[in-house]
């Protein structure tokens, strides 16, 4: 968890011009802000491309940052996720021809699924190891609807509690779980269809 | 499914209690309730297992490693510095740190080099091919500001190396039909005029000074480019009469055109 003070602190000198200070934001959020992009956006060229753009905005609107009225890892990633709702909106087109036998990403540098599933389902704490299968997981994230998506990724990939998560997403606390419930089942008949299919 | 009750516990409820169930944080007379709603209802039990078994599924995805450039790239596009990480020991100014120990690396390596180059004659080839890429670049529509807000994004990079490809295939076409053009227009010159009359028949004072500069043509070959500049001063068509002087500038023009 993030220290209040510190972060507080960090932030003031920054927009009092400290270039060090700025870079210790940078290293404390750039594999956080990375992730979220990345387990949204689906590759790693749109995650570096995100990520960047929302240290640019957080440093062009830093000054406007209120330590009083929410906590600054809140602040960042509601500017994360705005920035990935405009990016869905760009390339909505391009996402629904996807699919989740397409070509690996770079991260889980996958196979497509129809050459790895042989002969059983896996469970998801026996697969837990296998790169193969966590790259059909990310595909399979991919098939939810971006509110489904955003409400997992924030819960189960970044341990974001319930009412910080409501903040981001502008919603109740109470549309958050049934997000969060709906995303994880969906995700997992997703994958059950998928292991089906191929069996 | 919302309005069914079984074992004390509505579907409505036991949804609402799911994420407490899964997060472990239901206890005691409410969690009874919960597992016997579960193993009862035809409609909660199955979204109990899917919603337990989606979640394992999330968690089972590790956290990716950013790529190494990134943090140097977010701090070029924001603050315009580079880390100072990987040297500073406290807040010092993050530009010296980074750039001397570059330079003192660098010093070494190239300071023989550096020694010949000082030389006048060296000097003067490397002015000259600092010239010709900047002119080179400003033919081919690269310019310093566009260089000094460079988008440095992957794809950004990716797309402007695409560009600058056609743009470069492109200025070369162009440039190749410029030159078709002026040798056809040439070839037709001198198929069209086959008798052009000698200069000594009409200007008794040019054919002494042509005498004396065939005498300084140490050469020994026609006079080709003075045939040539001669010809096209004397014709109608400004098209032909501006060809041989087009500079590129005036290639750069057309270039544009077809862009
Ligand atoms: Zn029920």
């Amino acid at each position: 968890m993030e220290d209040a003070q510190v972060v507080g602190m960090l932030v003031r000198r920054c927009v009092a011009g400290d270039a060090v200070a700025w870079e210790e934001i940078v290293q404390r959020y750039n594999r956080r802000i990375y992730n979220i992009c990345y387990r949204f956006a689906g590759s790693a060229d749109d995650a570096q491309d995100l990520t960047q753009e929302v240290f640019i905005k957080m440093y062009r609107t830093l000054n406007s940052y209120d330590v009083e009225r929410s906590a600054f890892m809140t602040w960042v990633t509601t500017i994360t996720r705005n920035l990935l709702v405009d990016h869905f909106r760009k390339s909505k087109q391009d996402r629904v021809t996807d699919s989740i036998d397409a070509a690996p990403s770079e991260h889980e540098d996958a196979t497509p699924l129809s050459d790895k599933i042989q002969d059983r389902t896996p469970t998801p704490d026996a697969s837990a190891q296998s790169r193969e299968t966590r790259e059909t997981v990310h595909r399979a994230l991919q098939k939810l609807s971006p509110d489904l998506r955003e409400a997992v990724i924030l819960r189960d990939l970044q341990d974001m509690d319930y009412r910080e998560i409501a903040t981001v997403l502008r919603v109740p606390e109470g549309t958050v779980k049934s997000r969060i419930n709906r995303g994880r089942a969906e995700l997992a008949r997703l994958l059950q269809r998928t292991y089906r299919q191929v069996m | 499914m919302a309005g069914e009750s079984k074992n004390g516990m509505q579907c409505l409820e036991f949804e609402a209690l799911l994420n407490e169930a899964l997060d472990e944080s239901l206890k005691g007379q409410k969690l009874e309730n919960f597992q016997t709603h579960a193993w009862t209802c035809a409609v909660c039990g199955p979204l109990l297992a899917e919603a337990d078994a989606g979640r394992r599924w999330l968690k089972s995805l590790a956290e990716v490693e950013p790529p190494i450039n990134l943090m140097d790239n977010i701090l070029v596009a924001t603050s315009g510095l580079h880390t100072s990480r990987r040297h500073a020991t406290t807040g010092a100014p993050l530009s010296d740190s980074w750039f001397e120990r570059a330079r003192e690396w660098a010093s070494g390596l190239v300071n023989p080099v550096f020694a010949v180059a000082r030389q006048p004659r060296f000097a003067m080839s490397f002015g000259m091919a600092f010239f010709s890429l900047s002119i080179g670049l400003s033919m081919t529509g690269v310019k310093a500001s566009d260089l000094r807000h460079a988008d440095l994004r992957p794809s950004a990079i990716k797309r402007a190396y695409y560009e600058s490809t056609g743009r470069v295939v492109k200025y070369y076409e162009n440039i190749r039909f410029v030159y078709q053009i002026e040798s056809r227009m040439r070839e037709f010159k001198r198929a069209t005029t086959p008798a052009e009359p000698a200069p000594e028949q009409n200007q008794q004072q040019n054919e002494q000074q042509n005498r004396e500069r065939k005498n300084n043509n140490t050469s020994g070959q026609p006079e080709q480019p003075r045939q040539e500049r001669n010809y096209s001063q004397g014709e109608s068509q400004p098209v032909l009469a501006a060809a041989p002087d087009i500079p590129p500038v005036a290639m750069v023009t057309t270039y544009r055109r077809f862009v």
